[in-house]
């Protein structure tokens, strides 16, 4: 497993809020050890069995948090970042979607200076099979096992762990990077911790057609051990609008289906092409090795 | 969002960055005392919210006030690469000696902005990073940093005269402000034109603006309106994405990856898309009901899948909107759901009751094939 584990410490930022509340009362329920929530200028409140603050210091100070995952609105969620990596948490979870780019890639720097973990945001966070999740993942869908799962779309990342669930292929740890252009961690970054991690023997990658971290991922891939099946959404998906020329000339050429296919065929990864053949193809090669 | 060029010019303008003299003009009347306006020679340009204008005639060179009322009245109102003309901007003419290129983008790998700078400016500019990558040069910047003093510099030192540095120095400095304060993914000039007289202006602009960051670009949110459609206005009103295709079966699914997917298994199924909406985190009842009233009712639409994970999203809320959404149909066409996750069962049993198939695996397979089977059945 990874990133999340018996050490985890977690709280809820924006513990009160309608979507926070609920999710809360799933992540309790599914067993996951979440000592405390925090909603400026709520604190003293309790929120399913959670004591609730005013601010993450006094969660790390009383209850030794050191995992955050956040449901704040998106004006709010670039300071709720900032607050959790101030106070030295490690793990930080952000579940808001509609955060504006130019934030996003503050909390990503912000992360990258406190040597902290970003996921999101617009992410389902993360879940360790009984163990416990940091997040919205819906928990009936996985299984403990060996198969490390690392998505960009939440939901579909819960399509491949249910199809290798249903396989009877467990999985080590499901970690969604999130759906926008800039997230806190990427494909590569979660692959090179299922690379080192011993319970996970093969990962299945849930790209999709966009942005170029299934190209970059690639080239990582090609020194893992491991074996890495993908699949890669938005084959027949409407072509993207032409933007501006700076936007091509960073791409230069990737970002396209084929140019995705091509370099994870060419890394030696199995491209499946739904998430009932990842399931398939992830048993293939685990029975390989 | 891409501005118009005229809007970008105009945040440029705003900041002291050279731009040329110009009028927009919705008439060929206004076209034609525009062109007074700037001196009789002029070039009218279509504004389009999409590059390649130039390339598809939305740019012309006109002599005199007649031939720049007839080129606005050749242009207004037109569609030009798949947008309506609604404006012109009638610029005064350059006298270009020479064509740079000035770009500031998000690059999401590093989490920095990248500044792109090249001496071959112009409509060619991509081919000439592909093909002669060194007259491209490239400069990240730290978003936590700022711009560094010394940044036109290493962009753009033996690629251009030394006199032209400071110049430019002050052009780069005036894009990054306009692009970090109106929330840009991308800011670019291009041509950033040196003209005869030694002067540097910035002759085309674009500048996408971050759809996420409208709350606080209040200024924009007219404009973000008039881009929509009908349906993506009222997609917009409850909070999803939606993009019309063009096939014949609607396509509802809780995440742009899982609707991408579910895209490629409706076509292995033989069905074409008429549509997808994106439910995104958001679900509710009234939400799920107008998503289906979106997708399902218009008159092309002979059936639907709804594909949904909670997740964040409550399935139950989910299934009453759909409930509610066919109750209101005087004919009812076929409609399969998929739905798994939090209280899926009561969910399952709330459109059981109504008649709705419903798939529970996790296959999307499953649930396309069994729409096809049903559409199959009610005949073309």
């Amino acid at each position: 497993m990874i990133l999340l584990d018996q050490n985890t410490r977690g709280i809820v930022q924006g513990v009160t809020g309608r979507v926070g509340s609920v999710q809360t009362k799933w992540m309790v329920e599914y067993g996951s050890s979440l000592v405390a929530g925090v909603t400026p200028g709520k604190g003293g409140q309790t929120v399913h069995g959670l004591p609730v603050y005013d601010t993450v210091q006094e969660t790390v100070e009383r209850h030794g948090a050191n995992a955050s995952v956040i449901f704040v609105p998106a004006p709010a969620a670039k300071a709720a970042v900032q607050m959790a990596l101030e106070v030295g948490l490690k793990l930080v979870v952000v579940i808001t979607e509609h955060v504006p780019v130019h934030d996003s890639l503050a909390m990503k720097r912000m992360a990258q200076e406190h040597g902290a973990w970003l996921l999101g945001p617009n992410c389902p966070g993360l879940l360790t099979p009984s163990v416990g999740k940091l997040g919205i993942m819906p928990g009936n869908l996985f299984r403990p096992g060996p198969v490390g799962v690392v998505g960009r779309s939440a939901t579909l990342t819960y399509e491949v762990a249910g199809n290798l669930s249903a396989a009877g292929l467990g999985q080590s740890t499901a970690v969604g990077v999130g759906g926008d252009m800039v997230t806190g961690s990427r494909f590569l970054d979660v692959l090179r911790l299922f690379e080192a991690d011993p319970q996970t023997e093969a990962v299945a990658l849930v790209g999709e057609i966009g942005g170029t971290a299934e190209e970059e991922a690639a080239r990582f891939i090609k020194e893992m051990t491991k074996p890495v099946v993908a699949l890669i959404a938005g084959r027949n998906a409407p072509v993207e609008k032409k933007l501006g020329h700076a936007g091509a000339i960073i791409r230069g050429g990737q970002g396209t289906p084929q140019s995705k296919v091509a370099a994870l065929a060419a890394a030696g990864v199995a491209v499946a092409d739904s998430p009932a053949e990842v399931a398939r193809l992830v048993r293939e090669r685990l029975r390989r090795d | 969002m891409m501005l118009l060029e005229h809007m970008g010019k105009a945040e440029l303008a705003a900041r002291g960055l050279p731009v040329p003299r110009g009028i927009v003009a919705t008439s060929h009347d206004a076209a034609y005392e525009a062109a007074v306006a700037l001196g009789g020679r002029v070039v009218v340009k279509a504004q389009i919210p999409v590059g390649g204008r130039g390339k598809a005639g939305g740019i012309l060179r006109v002599p005199n006030p007649s031939a720049a009322s007839m080129a606005a009245g050749s242009l207004l109102y037109k569609k030009l690469l798949g947008h309506q003309v609604r404006s012109v901007l009638v610029e005064e003419r350059l006298n270009i000696v020479h064509e740079l290129f000035l770009g500031l983008a998000v690059e999401p790998g590093s989490g920095r902005y990248l500044a792109l700078f090249s001496d071959q400016g112009g409509i060619n500019i991509e081919e000439v990073a592909a093909q002669t990558p060194a007259r491209v040069r490239r400069l990240w910047l730290d978003p936590l940093q700022g711009l560094p003093a010394d940044a036109a510099r290493q962009l753009a030192a033996g690629l251009v005269e030394e006199e032209l540095l400071p110049e430019l120095e002050k052009i780069l400095a005036g894009l990054y402000d306009a692009f970090r304060e109106r929330d840009a993914i991308i800011a670019e000039i291009n041509p950033l034109a040196l003209l005869a007289d030694g002067r540097l202006v910035a002759a085309d602009c674009r500048i996408e603006v971050d759809d996420d960051a409208l709350y606080r670009q209040p200024q924009w949110q007219t404009y973000k309106q008039s881009l929509l459609d009908e349906r993506e206005r009222r997609a917009q009103e409850i909070g999803v994405s939606y993009v019309a295709l063009d096939g014949d079966v609607g396509l509802i699914a809780s995440g742009a990856g899982l609707g991408m997917a579910s895209l490629d298994m409706l076509r292995l199924a033989g069905l074409e898309p008429a549509n997808f909406l994106d439910t995104g985190g958001g679900i509710n009842r009234e939400l799920m009901r107008r998503a289906v009233e979106l997708t399902l009712y218009p008159g092309g639409v002979r059936g639907e899948l709804v594909n949904l994970y909670g997740g964040i999203n409550p399935m139950v809320e989910a299934a009453l909107g759909i409930v509610d959404a066919l109750r209101a149909m005087p004919r009812r066409k076929p409609l399969v759901v998929k739905l798994l996750g939090n209280r899926q069962e009561e969910a399952w049993a709330i459109l059981e009751a109504e008649g709705v198939p419903v798939v529970k695996v996790v296959q999307t397979e499953e649930a396309a094939g069994k729409l096809a089977e049903l559409l199959a059945g009610v005949g073309r």
